[in-house]
C-alpha cells in the first residue's frame, strides 16, 4: 500500500470523486423512489457492515449483536424528536446523538464483554442483543409492545427520500474514511496485532482492553446513527423491526463475505449481497430464490474461503511478475 | 488496490445498470392491458404460514374476476415480491411497487407491524391501502388512503364473545379470569376490551401476565391459573403457545368452564394437529366462512375442491376481501385514480363476504365482531344470533382422557 | 411458599434444557474437533422432526422409533457434506468464519427445501401418549417431555461413552487435543472428522425429534432452535460434552426459576441477561473446553 505511486493515487481520487458525484446527484435526475429508497439502503448496510469490520474484522471479535446498537439508536432518535419537537433538520440532527448514545451503550458493554474471545464473544453480544430487545419490548415509556410512529419530515415523497439518502451516503462516506484512515494508523495496527495473538500484542506495548474498547464503541456508533436516520425513514419502529436478530447476522455475513481483512471487503460484501438478494426477490420464486440465495454462499466460500477481496489480491499477485 | 477499486466501480455501476434496465422493462410493459396490482407478502420465514393463505385468496379474487371479464372490462394481475416476514423490505417493495411498477393498485400485506410501516408509505404516495392494518392505534395516524375492509382489530377482537357471554344469566358466567397474553403489537391491543368488558360483567382478573414469544413452557401458566381456580382461561397468543397452554390444561385435567384463545385457533392447522384437544375454544373474528352474506358459499366450495378444507381459512377470506373492497373502489371511481377510489370508498357502503361496510373518516368500518367456538373439528360461529350456525357448548366439558 | 408451582415449573425447564442440551451436543463436538460452526445443525434436526412427522401421520410409526432410521439415514447425509462442502473449506485461514458462511449458506437452503416440500403449515407430533400423565404426589409428569427428557440422557450417555470407551472415540479425542500427534500415530483425520460430523448430525436428528414432542414446528423453527444452541454449547464449553449437558439442565433451571417468581415478561431478557453474566464471570464457559 506504501508504494502506490503518485499517477496511480491520482488516478484513485478521479475516480472516487466521480463516483461521489454520480452517488450525489442521482436522486436529483428524478429517478423512482425506489431507487433512492434502495441505494439508501444499500449505504445503510455498506455503513455497518464497515462500522462493524472495526471490532469484528480488524480486531478478530465478531460481534453478533450490532443490530442491538442500530436500534438503540432508532430508539434514542424517536426519543429525541419527540423531545425537541419534530421537524426535517431536527430529525436529521438527532441521529448524532443517538449514535452517542449507541457509543457510551457499547462502552457499557464492552467493558465486561471485550475481555472473552472468539466464539464466546459472539454469544455474549448475541445475548445482548436479545437482552435490549425485549427490555425495549417490556418498557411502556419507550411503546413498549406497540412500537413507535415518529412524526416529523412533512415534505414530499422524492425530496424526503432524497434527502434521507443524501444523509445516509454522507454518514456511508464518512465511516468509510474512519476505517480507511484506522485501517492505515497505529490504531488499526493494533487491532490487527490483537487478531493474530492478544498476548503477545499486550507484551508490545498494545494497549489491547482500550483500543478494543476504542475500536468497540466506534463500530457501535455509525450503526446508531443509521439508526437514527433509519427511523425517520421507516416513520414507525417496532423492537422487531429494529432490533431484528437476522440484521446482526447479515452485517457479520457481508463484511466476512468480502472479506474483513481491509475496508473495501464489507463495501463489496455489502454492496453485493444487497444487489444480488433484490434482484433474486424480484425475479426469482420465493422459495427459489432463497435456495440460490443460499448456494451463493457455499459457493463464494468454497472458492474464495477469505473472502472475495482476498481472492481478488491474491489472483493478483499470483498473476504479477513480481 | 486501484485495479481492485476499478473492478468494484464497474461491478457496481453494472448492477445499478441491469436495475434501470430492468425498470425500464418494467415500465414497458406497463402499456400493455392488464391492471396489475402490487405489494408484498411474507411468502418465506416467520410469517409465510398466513401468507400463504392471504396469497391463495387473492388469487383466487384475481381468478374470479378475470373470470366474469376483468376490473374496468381490464384483467388483472398480481406481483407479489417476498419480503422475507421483513418489515423494512416489505416498505421498500412498497415503494418498488408504486414507483418502478407503477402498479395500478396496492395489496394489503401481513403482519399487522409490517402493515404498520407501510401505511404511512401508501399514505405519502397517495395509494389507497386495503387491509387488515395493525390494530386501532395504526388506524389513529391521520392517515386517508387507508382502509381496513375488514381490519384485524385486536380492540374488537373479543366483543362478540363478550357479547355472548352478557347474554348469560349472571350466575352462570364465570367468576375468576386468567389473562395470558404474548407481548407483542396484536397482544397489546386486545387488552383495552377485556379489561373493560370482564370488569362490566363483574369478572375478576385474578390472573394478567404477559410473555414473550417463545415461550419456553405452558406448564407454569396452567398451574398457577388451577391452583387460583380461574373458570376461564383467555390464551391470547400464536399457534405455537396456543397449543402448548391447550396441552397443558389437558395434560394437567385444568378444567375452566371456558378457554379463550385469540389468535392462534383461527389457522386450519388448529384444528389439523390439536384434533379433538382443539375443540370448545372460543375465538373471535371480523370474518368467518359461515356468514350468510352472498360470495361465502362459492369460496367454500372452491376451496373444498381444492384444499379439502370444510371452510376457507380466515386469511384465505381476508386477502380475497380485502380485493373485493379495493374493486368496488375503483369501479365506484369508474377509473384507477387513487383519491377518487378514496373518496368514493369514504362516501358508499361496499359489500362482501364479510358483510356491507360503511368506512369512516378513519377508513375503519362499524365494528364487526363474530364469536366463533370450535365443536367437533369444525369452526362454528355463535354470536351474533342471527348468523350463528350452532349453539355455544358451555361450560366446557372435561378433558377426554 | 407456592412449591408445587416452583416444582412444576422446574421439570418443565429441565426437561426443555436437556432436550436442547441432546441437540447442542453434536453441534458441540464439530465446533470442538473440527473447529466448524455448524449453522445448519438444527435445521437438520427439524429434517428429522418433519420425517418423523410424515412417518407418525402415514403410517403411525412412533416418532422416537424412527429415529432407529433416521439417525444412520442423517449420518450418511452428513458425511456426503462433509466430504464435499465442509472438507475444502477446513483449509481456509479462518475455518471458523468460512464454515459459519458456509453453514448458514446450507440452512438457508435446507429450511427453503422443507417449505417447498411441506408448506409453511406448522406441525403437532400427536402420540397416544400426548397429553398423558402420571402423577407423582402433587407433580404432573407428562409422557412426551418426559420420553423427550429420557432420550436426551440416553443420547448424551451413549455419546460420551463412545467418546471415552471405543477406540473411535478416542481417535476422536485424540485428533482434537493434539491434531499433529494423532496424525503421527496414524490416525486418518479426515475420516475423523467424517464420523464426528455424521455423528454430531445424527444426534440432531434425535435432538430435533425430541423438540417436536414437546413444542410445535414449521420449517422456520429451527432459527430459534439454534439461538438456544449457542446458548447451551457455550455455557456448557465447546467440546464438553458433560458440560453441554450441565448447561442444557443449567438453563432449564434459570428458566424454571424465573418462570414462577417473576412476571413471565421478564423471563427471556433475564436468562440472557443471567448467561451473560455467567460469561463474564467465566469466559470459557462454566466447564473447561475438553472432548
Amino acid at each position: 500500500m506504501a508504494s502506490v505511486c503518485p499517477t496511480k493515487t491520482a488516478k484513485k481520487v478521479v475516480g472516487i470523486a466521480l463516483l461521489s458525484a454520480i452517488l450525489l446527484v442521482f436522486p436529483w435526475l428524478g429517478p423512482p423512489v425506489y431507487f433512492i429508497s434502495f441505494l439508501y439502503t444499500v449505504f445503510m448496510f455498506v455503513c455497518m457492515a464497515s462500522a462493524w469490520n472495526l471490532i469484528g474484522g480488524y480486531a478478530g471479535y465478531l460481534s453478533f449483536g450490532h443490530a442491538a446498537f442500530f436500534g438503540t439508536g432508532a430508539y434514542a432518535a424517536a426519543m429525541l424528536t419527540k423531545a425537541v419537537g419534530p421537524g426535517t433538520a431536527s430529525n436529521l440532527l438527532c441521529s448524532i446523538p443517538s449514535g452517542l448514545v449507541a457509543a457510551v451503550i457499547a462502552l457499557v458493554v464492552g467493558y465486561p464483554c471485550l475481555k472473552l474471545r472468539g466464539p464466546y464473544f459472539a454469544v455474549i453480544t448475541l445475548c445482548f442483543a436479545f437482552v435490549v430487545q425485549l427490555s425495549v419490548q417490556n418498557l411502556g415509556v419507550l411503546g413498549g409492545p406497540d412500537g413507535l410512529w415518529i412524526k416529523g419530515m412533512d415534505l414530499p415523497v422524492e425530496t424526503g427520500r432524497s434527502i434521507l439518502y443524501e444523509s445516509m451516503l454522507l454518514l456511508m462516506a464518512i465511516t468509510i474514511l474512519v476505517v480507511e484512515r484506522i485501517e492505515h494508523s497505529k490504531f488499526g495496527a493494533g487491532l490487527r496485532a490483537i487478531k493474530q495473538d492478544e498476548e503477545v500484542a499486550q507484551t508490545m506495548a498494545v494497549n489491547a482492553p482500550r483500543l478494543k474498547m476504542g475500536a468497540f464503541a466506534l463500530s457501535a456508533f455509525f450503526p446508531g446513527v443509521a439508526g437514527g436516520l433509519h427511523a425517520s425513514y421507516l416513520t414507525y419502529i417496532h423492537p422487531t423491526i429494529v432490533f431484528d436478530v437476522n440484521m446482526s447476522i447479515l452485517i457479520v455475513l457481508m463484511a466476512l463475505f468480502g472479506g474483513g481483512a481491509s475496508w473495501l471487503g464489507p463495501v463489496v460484501g455489502a454492496v453485493l449481497l444487497s444487489f444480488i438478494n433484490e434482484l433474486l426477490s424480484t425475479f426469482v420464486k420465493a422459495e427459489l430464490a432463497r435456495i440460490i440465495y443460499g448456494s451463493l454462499f457455499i459457493v463464494v466460500i468454497i472458492f474464495m474461503p477469505n473472502g472475495i477481496m482476498e481472492f481478488i489480491r491474491k489472483r493478483k499477485q499470483t498473476g504479477s511478475p513480481h | 488496490m486501484r485495479r481492485d477499486f476499478v473492478k468494484g466501480v464497474l461491478v457496481f455501476l453494472l448492477l445499478v445498470g441491469f436495475s434501470a434496465a430492468f425498470c425500464l422493462q418494467s415500465a414497458g410493459a406497463q402499456e400493455k392491458k392488464p391492471i396489475i396490482i402490487g405489494g408484498s407478502l411474507p411468502l418465506t420465514g416467520e410469517f409465510a404460514e398466513t401468507a400463504k393463505w392471504i396469497k391463495l385468496g387473492m388469487e383466487y379474487w384475481g381468478q374470479e374476476v378475470n373470470k366474469k371479464g376483468g376490473l374496468l372490462g381490464r384483467p388483472v394481475e398480481f406481483k407479489i415480491y417476498d419480503d422475507e416476514s421483513n418489515a423494512n423490505k416489505a416498505v421498500t417493495f412498497a415503494e418498488k411497487a408504486i414507483t418502478v411498477d407503477k402498479v395500478d393498485l396496492l395489496f394489503g400485506g401481513y403482519p399487522g407491524t409490517a402493515a404498520r410501516a407501510v401505511m404511512p408509505v401508501a399514505e405519502k404516495h397517495k395509494y389507497v391501502y386495503v387491509s387488515m392494518g395493525g390494530h386501532m392505534k395504526s388506524f389513529e395516524q391521520g392517515y386517508t388512503y387507508c382502509f381496513g375492509g375488514p381490519p384485524l382489530m385486536g380492540e374488537w377482537w373479543y366483543e362478540g364473545f363478550f357479547l355472548w357471554l352478557n347474554s348469560l344469566p349472571p350466575e352462570q358466567r364465570p367468576k375468576r379470569a386468567a389473562l395470558y397474553t404474548m407481548n407483542n403489537p396484536i397482544g397489546a391491543s386486545l387488552m383495552s376490551s377485556l379489561y373493560t368488558w370482564l370488569k362490566k360483567l363483574g369478572i375478576e382478573i385474578v390472573i394478567d401476565e404477559k410473555y414473550n414469544l417463545p415461550l419456553p413452557d405452558a406448564t407454569p401458566l396452567v398451574v398457577k391459573a388451577k391452583q387460583m381456580n380461574c373458570d376461564i382461561l383467555f390464551s391470547n397468543g400464536f399457534f405455537d403457545d396456543g397449543v402448548m397452554t391447550i396441552r397443558a390444561a389437558k395434560a394437567l385435567d385444568y378444567n375452566p368452564k371456558a378457554i379463550v384463545q385469540g389468535i392462534g385457533s383461527v389457522i386450519p392447522a388448529w384444528i389439523k394437529e390439536l384434533g379433538p384437544d382443539g375443540d370448545y375454544v372460543f375465538s373471535g373474528t371480523s370474518l368467518y366462512n359461515k356468514l350468510k352474506y352472498p360470495g361465502n358459499d362459492q369460496l367454500n366450495a372452491y376451496v373444498k375442491e381444492k384444499f379439502n378444507l370444510p371452510g376457507y381459512p380466515v386469511y384465505f377470506g381476508f386477502g380475497y376481501c380485502w380485493m373485493q373492497v379495493l374493486a368496488q373502489g375503483v369501479e365506484g371511481a369508474g377509473g384507477l385514480d387513487q383519491t377518487k377510489i378514496r373518496d368514493w370508498l369514504k362516501s358508499h357502503e361496499v359489500h362482501s363476504i364479510a358483510g356491507p361496510m360503511k368506512f369512516d373518516a378513519k377508513g375503519l368500518p362499524a365494528p364487526i365482531n363474530f364469536c366463533t367456538q370450535i365443536q367437533n373439528g369444525k369452526v362454528e360461529l355463535i354470536w351474533p344470533k342471527d348468523q350463528a350456525t350452532a349453539e355455544p357448548i358451555y361450560p366446557k366439558p372435561a378433558w377426554k382422557k | 411458599m407456592n412449591t408445587v408451582l416452583l416444582v412444576q415449573s422446574l421439570i418443565g425447564g429441565i426437561i426443555m434444557g436437556s432436550v436442547y442440551a441432546l441437540l447442542g451436543v453434536g453441534f458441540s463436538l464439530t465446533w470442538g474437533v473440527m473447529r466448524v460452526i455448524h449453522i445448519s445443525h438444527a435445521a437438520f434436526g427439524l429434517i428429522a422432526a418433519f420425517v418423523a412427522y410424515g412417518c407418525l401421520q402415514r403410517w403411525g410409526i412412533d416418532p422416537i422409533a424412527s429415529l432407529v432410521f433416521m439417525v444412520p439415514l442423517l449420518f450418511c447425509c452428513a458425511c456426503f457434506v462433509y466430504r464435499f462442502l465442509i472438507l475444502p473449506v477446513t483449509k481456509a485461514r479462518e475455518v471458523i468464519v468460512s464454515s459459519m458462511i458456509l453453514t448458514f449458506g446450507i440452512a438457508i437452503i435446507v429450511e427453503n427445501i422443507m417449505l417447498l416440500i411441506w408448506g409453511p403449515d406448522p406441525r403437532l407430533i400427536t402420540t397416544w401418549y400426548t397429553s398423558r400423565v402420571f402423577i407423582v404426589g402433587p407433580f404432573y409428569f407428562q409422557y412426551a417431555p418426559v420420553a423427550g427428557f429420557v432420550m436426551a440422557v440416553a443420547g448424551v450417555g451413549v455419546i460420551h461413552l463412545f467418546l471415552k470407551k471405543t477406540y473411535t472415540g478416542k481417535a476422536v479425542r485424540a485428533a482434537w487435543q493434539q491434531s499433529d500427534a494423532a496424525q503421527l500415530y496414524g490416525v486418518n483425520l479426515t475420516r475423523i472428522s467424517m464420523i464426528t460430523f455424521g455423528l454430531a448430525v445424527g444426534s440432531a436428528g434425535a435432538g430435533g425429534v425430541g423438540l417436536a414432542l414437546l413444542y410445535s414446528f414449521e420449517p422456520h423453527a429451527h432459527n430459534l432452535w439454534l439461538i438456544y444452541l449457542f446458548l447451551v454449547v457455550i455455557v456448557g464449553g465447546v467440546g464438553n460434552v458433560l458440560g453441554t449437558a450441565a448447561a442444557g439442565v443449567l438453563i432449564g433451571i434459570i428458566t424454571g426459576l424465573s418462570l414462577a417468581f417473576l412476571p413471565y415478561q421478564w423471563v427471556n431478557p433475564l436468562t440472557f441477561g443471567l448467561l451473560m453474566a455467567v460469561l463474564a464471570v467465566r469466559p470459557h464457559g462454566l466447564f473447561r473446553s475438553e472432548v
